[in-house]
């Protein structure tokens, strides 16, 4: 025979529940943590329907994680008074997302496309799964989906116990740090405060990341990790030449309907910058790039206020110089190009 | 429309009111009907026209089909309806399928053959409600129950969004009874449905999603040859995955109906504590294998027209049924594995029944029902061997090729020495641990319901339970992933 439930146990249990999750709340916050967006398909999806707005109103910016970090929107939107619509993707090649932009009779706007040489000239299909993943979630998504994500946006802007990376359930057994057979590939474990997205997709450093020798050096050394997991070497000769068709390819179609497209070399340093130069020399790739598709393009390198820009890990810049770099980004595409910023 | 997103706390939120506001019951009716459009309008909404479709000419067809007298007109009635809705499924479902299949086979016999590519976008849950319309056709084909009066109840019945998409597959006198007097939650039924509603996207979110998912999506995904540990964790993920993910729809389904003051029929009885296959039958995706049984199998012949018939359409209807879930032949081979395993248990019990003198009924409650204390230990090995070749036939599930599907056996039973591994320990861990708990879950809970066992819990242990499957699902943070069986 079934006995009844009594209000109580509910009762109970939502007085639990509430109170585990303001604990755990107050908790994280206590640590100094801050609120941050999960960069995943649906705030990607989120960004990409807003391409279509006038060029004088927008710039699109797809790239690897560099121009996540190194574009500091707000310091973008007060200075040119226009959105910056930020569509790169870490860890990935943006070619694709420049075949969809491209392939997209509606988008007529500005781009401008970062590169990260390693990623950019890469022929490995993994380098296109995130940025596909965020195309067929963008083109598949369906009204149940988009209404989720705007309730979503407010409870992610408001609360540090929603980041999936470190504190979700799957998250904290992650950190658990329990040791693995030999030969298990983990993944790649960025330590806290190294990625804070915004709403906006910007990333930056936290102030404790920063102050953090210890966090800093594990990414350099996640790098260096990267760096022996693929020797795969440069891509050369008629391999490079189908990219660069390809890509010329892309570019034309965004011109054809009135659009336009520059390219940028975002600062990197030290042994990265040096890894960069020997791999892909500037001569061979970027100069080759900018040729062939007969765009503009702002090498970090060519400008004083640039150049000299140190990424604490090597590859990114931390969020005051990002400042410095957009200020700099900016005068340097006024005295590139002729759009009004 | 998932129940594990933000937009379905505010939809249930807002339907919840609204039916309990002082309105009359046609308004509530109304209300419910469209509530349910917009439930399913909330993936594409260009296809309600189909679910609309299939609702007008069932409604007028069934109606006709239980009036007419005429025989041949009655006949021809019924092969509207069927071509209607298995012609709909078959285009939507099957249409790459079949032509896939036909390229193929054109191409065997020397055709040079190539159509261009369709692009056909599966709407969600086609198969459940067709599924639904097609019994209530049949139904009133053979005059087993009476037409439903009105339009609206007929609606309501087919689109009713707690079971809409995903199941439980309802039968007409389940449902359609329960729209012609007005219905409130009770109380009781409001905290019943509550706790149904969170233990179902407990076990979709905490446990398929964040717990099993992954470990399942990389064994089934892996380029590289795996190692025997890696493999059967993959394996044994998914056999977590698809139990959690489907019954918690299913569970889910029913308390939502239940907060609404709706009963909805039970899906799934702890099936891995299944002794056999027939009995895993009975308790895994219960309203689909009673509707195969009631629209299929039994009208073959069932078991009425001698062993050899009874073998046939035993397999018929297995094959039928893999082929419900998914437009590939992997499928096809897992329903053909379960009816292969049925046909051996079905030789044992008449063996056995011949040796001991038992009648049919007799035997299937000593195998299954009635546990005498000294027959436990020996019912749970039984139970285990079942749950071990249930794992099996999940690989033909799971795997998208059945070269797939062999390098994954292989990698199970006869693994090749120095084959990298892929799991994490955590992940693994993971696996033991929830695996374990189901099957001792399920083997513990065999002969009662959660509800029951719930009522006989003291208050606070109940709470106790409750709050860590709400802290659980807000820790999970996996919201708004489709259902697995959305596909189906």
């Amino acid at each position: 025979m079934k006995l009844n439930l009594p209000v109580k146990s509910l009762l109970l249990a939502l007085a639990l529940t509430v109170s585990a999750a303001v604990c755990w709340e107050l908790f994280l916050r206590s640590k100094g943590l801050k609120p941050n967006f999960d960069d995943g398909p649906e705030l990607w999806a989120n960004s990409r329907a807003m391409v279509y707005q006038p060029s004088n109103k927008a710039t699109v910016f797809i790239g690897s994680s560099r121009i996540k970090y190194d574009l500091d929107i707000p310091t973008w939107e007060s200075a040119t008074k226009t959105q910056a619509v930020q569509l790169a993707m870490v860890g990935s090649s943006p070619r694709a997302l420049l075949t969809n932009l491209a392939n997209d009779p509606e988008f007529k706007g500005r781009l401008v496309v970062d590169i990260t040489e390693v990623l950019f000239f890469s022929q490995s299909p993994r380098l296109a799964i995130s940025p596909m993943a965020g195309i067929n979630y963008y083109t598949k998504r369906t009204p149940a989906q988009a209404a989720s994500f705007a309730v979503d946006k407010y409870l992610e802007a408001n609360l540090v116990m929603l980041n999936q990376d470190f504190y979700s359930l799957n998250g904290l057994l992650t950190h658990l740090y329990v040791p693995n057979r030999m030969g298990v590939y983990a993944g790649l474990d960025f330590p806290v405060g190294f990625g804070e997205t915004a709403y906006s997709r910007q990333t930056a450093m936290s102030a404790a990341f920063l102050a953090d020798t210890n966090r800093i050096n594990k990414v350099r050394g996640i790098w260096g990790f990267v760096a022996k997991m693929d020797p795969t070497p440069p891509v050369t000769g008629k391999a490079l030449d189908v990219i660069l068709a390809s890509v010329k390819q892309d570019v034309d179609k965004i011109k054809a309907r009135g659009g336009d497209v520059v390219f940028l070399r975002t600062p990197s340093s030290g042994p990265f910058f040096m890894g960069e130069s020997m791999g892909y020399p500037r001569a061979k790739y970027w100069d080759r790039l900018i040729v062939t598709t007969g765009c503009k393009g702002v090498f970090f390198k060519d400008y004083p206020a640039l150049a000299n820009l140190v990424c604490p890990e090597f590859s990114h810049l931390k969020p005051s110089d990002a400042v410095v770099y957009t200020n700099g980004m900016i005068a340097a595409l006024k005295q590139q190009t002729d759009w009004k910023l | 429309m998932v129940f594990n997103s933000y937009t379905f706390v505010v939809f249930f939120a807002v339907m919840l009111l609204l039916h309990n506001l002082p309105l009359s019951w046609k308004v509530k009716k109304i209300n419910l009907l469209l509530a349910s459009y917009i439930f399913y309008a909330a993936w594409n909404p260009p296809f309600i026209l189909l679910l609309w479709l299939s609702t007008v000419v069932d409604f007028f067809v069934g109606r006709a089909l239980y009036t007419q007298q005429n025989k041949v007109k009655r006949h021809a009635l019924l092969v509207v309806s069927l071509i209607g809705n298995l012609g709909m499924l078959c285009f939507f479902k099957y249409g790459t399928f079949f032509l896939e299949n036909f390229v193929a086979l054109c191409n065997v016999l020397g055709f040079d053959y190539h159509p261009a590519q369709p692009s056909i976008i599966l709407p969600a849950g086609i198969s459940f409600y067709t599924f639904t319309t097609l019994c209530y056709t049949i139904d009133m084909y053979k005059r087993e129950s009476k037409p439903v009066k009105s339009m609206l109840d007929f609606s309501l019945f087919v689109t009713f969004f707690p079971h809409l998409v995903a199941g439980p597959i309802v039968r007409p006198p389940q449902l359609v009874p329960q729209f012609e007097t007005e219905r409130k939650a009770t109380k009781q039924q409001l905290l019943d449905g509550l706790l149904l509603l969170t233990l179902g996207i407990f076990m979709k979110v905490a446990l398929a999603d964040n717990m099993l998912a992954a470990t399942a999506d990389a064994v089934f995904g892996a380029h590289a040859p795996l190692g025997s540990l890696d493999a059967w964790a993959g394996v044994l993920a998914f056999s977590g995955q698809i139990f959690f993910d489907f019954a918690g729809y299913s569970t889910a389904a029913i308390g939502v109906a239940l907060c609404l003051g709706f009963v909805l029929p039970q899906n799934f009885a702890y099936p891995y504590a299944a002794i056999g296959f027939s009995d895993f039958w009975r308790r895994w995706h219960i309203t689909l294998s009673s509707w195969l049984r009631d629209y299929l199998y039994i009208p073959l012949g069932g078991n009425r027209k001698g062993h050899f018939r009874t073998y046939i359409n035993l397999m018929i209807t297995m094959l039928i049924g893999g082929l419900w879930h998914g437009a590939n032949w992997t499928f096809v081979v897992w329903g053909g594995l379960h009816g292969l395993f049925l046909w051996i248990e079905k030789a044992m019990q008449d063996s056995r029944r011949k040796a001991t003198n038992l009648s049919s009924d007799d035997a299937v409650v000593a195998t299954a029902s009635v546990i005498p204390g000294v027959k436990i230990k020996e019912n749970f090995l039984k139970a285990l061997l079942t749950f071990f070749l249930v794992c099996i036939t999940w690989v033909f599930f799971r795997s998208a090729t059945f070269g797939g599907a062999w390098v994954l056996l292989n990698a199970m039973f006869a693994p090749r020495p120095g084959t990298a591994p892929l799991l994490t320990s955590i992940a693994i861990v993971k696996v033991a641990v929830v695996i374990t708990l189901m099957l001792v879950c399920h083997w513990t809970m065999r002969k009662t319901t959660v509800l029951k066992t719930a009522g006989k819990l003291p208050w606070w242990g109940v709470a106790l339970a409750w709050s860590f499957m709400l802290v659980m699902i807000f820790l999970s943070q996996e919201s708004s992933k489709s259902f697995i069986y959305f596909q189906f």
